[in-house]
């Protein structure tokens, strides 16, 4: 096992290498964590997410842009697949599953993707249904998975009105099931007005909606270990 | 004064009686489409319903413009690419991009414009359309078509993670690839002003500095989007969605008659970094106002837009169809009786 020291060494050579999107840094601090035995949960929150939330903070103060944003998911992603399979499983008293996907007639899904990485990271069960997505396969995914959430997401005006039918269906059907929903074109109004329970507007909303949801989990999760 | 003769001389920046209400994006509305009796899918592909529909939106409401086409695949459809117009969809859906033409970093290099791209894919068809809506409404109003913009036709007919991620680390590969774009995008414009259009919009929707950052903008974005407003002979407009305030001087530098902005573009102080002699089109949201406000929403976001500045009151999107016709009207009024008194 790695001390103090050590462990915090490759903690920031994780957040550093999202930070500034290099993949070989993350992958090597990666196999650093889990050949000297780091809690891999930790190796990816304390290292790993923790360099998202700084970017999520950078792009915020439009330092970094997407393009920017992509390659840090990238080195994020490069890292998590080494530590993902050395995960404890997180018994957070929640199911977490959740369906995603971008609305039909739109096929950006940039924002989705990066929503998504946040619940890959989270442990989440993700049911990707990828982009141009017909509503009704909303609908069914969620009563055939039973995810407790679904996330909507579309990038331009002239497709984001598909959403409050999605919305109005699944809550018929499920109204314990949680609606997200994002895209440049959404907002809290209607958000609001859809019934959906969370929206994001861009990468960066989307980004630290997604974060304080995980930072959540993470308090539970760090809550339970001290009992 | 009539619309056209308002919209012209605005354009050429000579004296109006009031701020026209127009613009160079969609705005068909399903008003017009039912009344016509035809649906939405379909007028994508028949130059006579696209036509109809288009200028219905000056019969119903004096809309004072006559736009087509009415979805953003045109370009890349000519250079290739798959369009899906969702013909069984009972609401309105856009047609978008069914398969990319580039599907990874080598393909940048071999990608070229089809021999006879001028006569390819639905050119000939917007043609037609323009040619037929010239005939019905040409008199009255001011007819208008619309273009891609470099980067944003790059981002269809390649994956926009990949374009976006490239931009930054082979910008020299993209600048390649937008130039390809620009000439494909400078052909279309040919062939709609062959066709008789007085202005064209150029949308370079994707590059907004919700995504990407100024100094990418300057570099890399400006060049081939200078490229093609320098060969566009008819009028025209340079349009980006999202937060535009950090680059509308840059829009400007771009060449175009004037820059079009939506709702989260500070107009008052775009104005002030432009100068009174520019001409600023947009800022009312096409959506959030438009369709989902009331009418006194409407007319106080319309009132606002004028006191802010606009040179048009000029909806900052596509207007969604299902736009209540109400709306419309009160959109019209509040130009008409507000528009002058600046």
């Amino acid at each position: 096992m790695a001390d103090e020291s050590r462990k915090k060494e490759i903690l920031e050579k994780l957040r550093n290498g999202v930070i500034q999107y290099d993949e070989d840094a993350c992958r090597e601090g990666a196999n650093e964590a889990v050949a000297e035995g780091l809690d891999a949960n930790e190796a990816i929150f304390d290292g790993l997410v923790s360099g998202m939330e700084e970017v999520g903070r950078l792009f915020e103060a439009q330092e970094y842009f997407v393009p920017e944003i992509l390659m840090c998911a990238d080195a994020l992603y490069a890292g998590l697949d080494i530590l993902k399979p050395h995960c404890k499983q997180m018994d957070l008293g929640v199911k977490g599953s959740v369906v995603i996907g971008t609305v039909e007639g739109d096929v950006h899904d940039i924002g989705k993707n990066l929503v998504k990485m946040m619940f890959d990271v989270a442990g989440f069960n993700v049911y990707d249904l990828g982009r141009d997505v017909p509503l009704d396969k909303f609908v069914e995914e969620q009563l055939k998975t039973d995810s407790e959430l679904v996330c909507l997401s579309a990038m331009m005006t002239t497709s984001m009105v598909g959403m409050p039918k999605v919305i109005e269906k699944i809550k018929e059907k499920n109204p314990n099931c949680m609606i997200m929903i994002g895209g440049a074109p959404t907002s809290k109004e209607l958000a609001d007005k859809w019934g959906a329970d969370g929206y994001a507007e861009d990468a960066s909303n989307a980004l630290k909606e997604a974060i304080k949801m995980v930072a959540f989990l993470k308090k539970l999760r760090d809550e339970k270990l001290q009992k | 004064m009539n619309s056209r003769e308002r919209v012209l001389k605005l354009f050429r920046k000579e004296a109006i009686d009031r701020v026209p209400c127009f613009s160079g994006m969609g705005n068909v509305t399903e008003t017009g489409i039912n009344q016509l009796g035809y649906r939405f899918a379909g007028i994508h592909l028949d130059a006579k319903q696209m036509a109809d529909t288009a200028a219905s939106t000056y019969k119903l409401f004096g809309y004072e413009c006559g736009v087509v086409p009415v979805d953003l695949c045109v370009e890349a459809e000519a250079m290739g690419c798959v369009i899906n117009v969702y013909p069984h969809a009972d609401g309105i859906i856009y047609p978008t991009i069914k398969e990319k033409l580039i599907h990874n970093e080598a393909e940048m290099d071999t990608i070229k414009i089809p021999e006879g791209y001028a006569g390819k894919g639905r050119i000939p068809l917007i043609m037609d359309a323009i040619r037929l809506m010239k005939a019905d409404i040409g008199n009255d109003v001011a007819v208008g078509s619309y273009v891609l913009g470099p980067f944003t036709l790059a981002g269809q007919i390649m994956e926009l993670n990949d374009l976006l991620k490239l931009s930054f680390k082979k910008a020299d590969k993209v600048a390649a690839l937008l130039d390809i774009c620009a000439d494909a995008i400078i052909m279309t414009a040919k062939e709609y002003e062959k066709a008789g259009v007085d202005f064209i919009t150029v949308r370079e929707m994707g590059a907004t500095s919700d995504v990407l950052s100024p100094r990418v903008f300057k570099n890399l974005i400006m060049p081939p989007l200078q490229k093609v407003i320098k060969e566009i002979s008819a009028y025209s407009v340079l349009h980006i969605c999202g937060k535009t305030n950090d680059i509308v001087t840059f829009m400007m530098d771009c060449g175009p008659t004037a820059i079009s902005v939506e709702q989260k573009n500070d107009v008052v102080e775009s104005r002030k970094k432009l100068g009174n002699d520019a001409l600023i089109f947009g800022n009312l949201d096409a959506y959030n106002v438009l369709v989902t406000g009331s009418e006194d929403t409407v007319r106080s976001a319309v009132r606002k837009c004028i006191d802010d500045g606009v040179s048009a009151v000029w909806p900052g999107c596509d207007i969604w169809p299902t736009v209540p016709p109400q709306n419309m009207k009160a959109m019209m009024e509040e130009t008409i009786s507000y528009g002058g008194k600046r």
